[in-house]
């Protein structure tokens, strides 16, 4: 007979959870919980607008002829501020969001280690949205999100200027929150939760701000520079004057590629937990995945140039090709642990699985086709064509956005309380993976055959396959309300969740959904391995979740569209 | 021995402030090693700029005077060991040696922040090679300022009896922050003047 230690010492947690209003996030809270959710809205509302920027773009590509948008200058300011919206406003912000709201809680914490700290730093994104969209009164950017020179130095309006102090204020946002994130991972974990105790998000979240704190200065350098040449008269990237144009691409990418893993590991954090909760198994290779993620935060940073093979020293590329390759390793290994985590295991096909299944296949074609383009021969042969873009998309939409959703389905109920609507989130799924896969996979064979990319204007052989990615675009735009309605709408009529309606063995499961003011009642115990299902332990633990926060998930009082119960044995 | 009577002091400090404490410690060490970068930066920006140039300084273009700013430079180098002292006398007690301690780290800091100011206005307009000069000496400068004034209000509240030997993380903290101003100068002066 196993023992088993309860997960919450003392009183049963008598408390319904803090119901947060609407009105509470439009106020100043240094609660993790409320800040969570701030991170959450904000990024929501910035995916719409992004999302809403890249529509138009996708509708002037119907056609080969400028029309839609009247101007190239247009049709530039539009993907420039898509591209950036949707990295600096949806994607970096939605992790703070899971973040902020779920690490204290994973850890046994009643907050993050500088609560007043958290806060400011979400109170930094607001501001920062309205500047970059203030550009549109003032000449906005037409530079792309990556604003080489000299498109941001001599051509931009004074848009990108508002654009770098924007991008300075959400780097400083990034870094302290990043500092909390590593404070409270290190020093507040509770006893028992060594660091590979930790659940394999924590772990994600720690790389990512690992590479947060160290990339994203970088990126406050190069910007300053970018300011001052453009209102202070210096000439740091006019090569007419001395400065050098590939200086902002050597100081940008070494941000910037790195924050291509700041977008991507939490998502590999959030896969881990639903993989192993929801096919009910243990994960396979804990330390490898957890390490490998450290590996990618330190690998990340030596592979920036691959942007730059066809500008870069020939001697240079090998070198950087190698890198570009090796990161592929890490990731790799994440991967097969994946894979053999649910082999053979009681899967459930929740919405959550379903995304989390989803972000396998696509994140894995995003990843080949990173190798292939760490390949310099072919690097030069798509340089800045549509492969590029796909690639980038696979990665971030079919690896970031895939996750965040699994991520959504996963814990909306601790969240707030409630279940999201299954039926409509299978109905989300089975519209956005096709809808995606034929948005972004056609983009390949653009790349391929010559299309290049940020154009308003094509060649009339690209037609076909523009309007298939268009039309497919509109449908997973569309699919998107589908998520955003199944959340408003569950929010009201959602079936209550019980504090741990997937029967899982993380801490934030203790406790009631949602969580009480102060997250727990005492000092959480926790479970020894925070994926050991399939073992009486386990078993056991969950009985005395039960007992102290009341059963898992309150029984249905609707039998249709809820996911399937747990199965019994774990 | 003023660390082991330290951490002996701090062994009083309920579990809250324990744990407030190495938070506060961990965040500085975090926030020290990320924001060097931006400094690290500034050295490679500079370093590539030269490296585009037949000559550094380029060609026609007058060297920096290096006496003044190396006299600065071990002035910052002694305020930082002046802030040390400051900060294990006050982790014993020791009020006044405190104070004279962090008094003369804030005026050797002021002195160097000055000397700075007058190479700063005083280079030869050049090109890339006084940009890249004023931007890092005054992005340094804006950290000295900031972080000499975090010092100065620590005096202050120190002189008002604001410390104790238990609690006094503001003086630790500062001279932490004080550290990372001399050891990001230590960076740009080995590369503005020696390279």
């Amino acid at each position: 007979m196993a023992t088993v230690t309860a997960p919450l010492p003392g009183a049963r947690v008598e408390n319904e959870g803090q119901r947060i209003r609407f009105a509470d996030l439009l106020r100043w809270s240094v609660d993790h919980k409320v800040i969570g959710l701030q991170y959450f809205v904000t990024s929501l509302f910035f995916f719409v607008v992004g999302g809403g920027l890249v529509m138009l773009v996708r509708w002037e590509l119907l056609t080969p002829a400028l029309d839609l948008t009247g101007s190239g200058t247009t049709y530039n300011q539009l993907f420039s501020i898509h591209g950036t919206v949707m990295i600096f406003l949806f994607i970096i912000p939605l992790w703070g969001a899971f973040g902020n709201y779920l690490l204290p809680l994973m850890l046994g914490a009643k907050d993050m280690a500088f609560p007043w700290l958290n806060a400011f730093a979400f109170w930094l994104i607001p501001p920062a949205g309205v500047l970059m969209i203030l550009g549109w009164f003032v000449g906005q950017t037409e530079a792309g999100w990556t604003s080489y020179p000299p498109l941001s130095t001599l051509f931009s309006g004074d848009g990108q200027t508002l654009w770098a102090i924007s991008l300075h204020l959400l780097g400083l946002s990034s870094i302290l929150g990043a500092i909390n994130f590593i404070v409270t991972i290190r020093n507040m974990r509770p006893a028992g939760m060594g660091y590979f105790q930790m659940p394999l998000l924590a772990w994600a979240i720690l790389a990512q701000a690992i590479i947060i704190v160290m990339a994203t200065p970088f990126l406050a350098g190069a910007l300053t520079l970018l300011i001052l040449d453009r209102v202070a008269g210096t000439s740091f990237f006019d090569p007419a004057n001395g400065g050098d144009v590939l200086l902002w691409q050597n100081v940008f990418w070494f941000y910037s590629h790195p924050a291509v893993y700041i977008m991507v590991l939490p998502g590999f954090g959030v896969i881990s937990e639903v993989l192993s909760i929801h096919s009910r198994k243990p994960i396979f290779g804990y330390r490898a995945i957890a390490l490998s993620s450290l590996a990618i935060a330190l690998v990340g940073f030596t592979v920036w140039a691959h942007h730059m093979f066809t500008s870069l020293q020939p001697e240079l590329r090998i070198p950087f090709m190698i890198t570009s390759m090796i990161i592929a390793v890490p990731t790799g290994i994440k991967v097969f642990s994946w894979l053999g985590t649910i082999w053979a295991g009681k899967i459930r096909f929740t919405s959550a699985m379903l995304f989390a299944l989803g972000f396998l296949s696509m994140f894995v074609i995003g990843g080949i086709s990173g190798v292939m383009l760490a390949a310099v021969p072919f690097d030069i042969h798509v340089h800045d064509t549509y492969f590029v873009v796909s690639h980038l998309h696979f990665v971030l939409y079919g690896g970031s956005v895939f996750a965040a959703y699994a991520a959504i389905y996963h814990w909306f109920p601790k969240m707030t309380g409630r279940m999201l609507d299954e039926r409509l989130g299978k109905i989300h799924f089975w519209i956005t993976y096709p809808a995606f896969f034929f948005t972004f996979f056609p983009m390949h064979l653009l790349g391929m055959l010559g299309m290049p990319r940020r154009v308003a204007v094509y060649a009339p052989e690209y037609q076909a396959l523009n309007v298939l990615v268009s039309i497919s675009s509109f449908i997973l735009g569309v699919s998107t309300f589908i998520a955003l309605y199944n959340m408003v709408r569950s929010l009201k009529v959602g079936r209550v969740a019980g504090p741990n309606p997937w029967r899982a063995l993380t801490l934030e499961w203790t406790t009631s959904s949602p969580p009480p003011p102060h997250n727990f009642d005492g000092d959480p115990v926790p479970f020894k391995n925070p994926y050991g299902f399939g073992t009486e332990a386990a078993h056991l633990y969950l009985e005395a979740i039960e007992s102290h926060s009341g059963p898992s998930a309150p029984p249905p009082a609707v039998t249709t569209a809820l996911p399937e119960p747990a199965p019994s044995g774990d | 021995m003023a660390v082991l009577n330290q951490n002996m002091y701090e062994r009083e400090l309920t579990r809250d402030e324990l744990m407030a404490l190495r938070n506060r410690r961990t965040a500085v060490t975090v926030f020290q090693i990320s924001w060097i970068m931006v400094f690290v930066c500034l050295i490679v920006v500079n370093l590539q700029i030269r490296s585009n140039s037949p000559s550094w300084p380029p060609p026609g273009v007058q060297g920096l005077e290096p006496i003044l700013p190396t006299v600065a430079t071990l002035g910052l180098l002694m305020s930082a060991l002046l802030a040390r002292n400051g900060l294990k006398a006050i982790g014993v007690g020791r009020q006044s040696a405190f104070a004279s301690n962090w008094r003369a780290a804030l005026v050797l800091g002021g002195a160097f922040v000055a000397i700075m100011a007058y190479e700063w206005t005083t280079v030869q307009f050049s090109g890339q090679f006084s940009s890249i000069f004023r931007v890092m000496v005054a992005y340094h400068a804006v950290h000295a300022v900031v972080i000499g004034y975090v010092m100065w209000r620590v005096y202050r509240t120190a002189q008002a009896g604001g410390y104790t030997v238990q609690r006094h993380w503001p003086v630790e903290g500062a001279a932490k922050l004080w550290y990372f101003v001399v050891v990001a100068w230590v960076m740009f002066y080995v590369v503005l003047y020696i390279l």
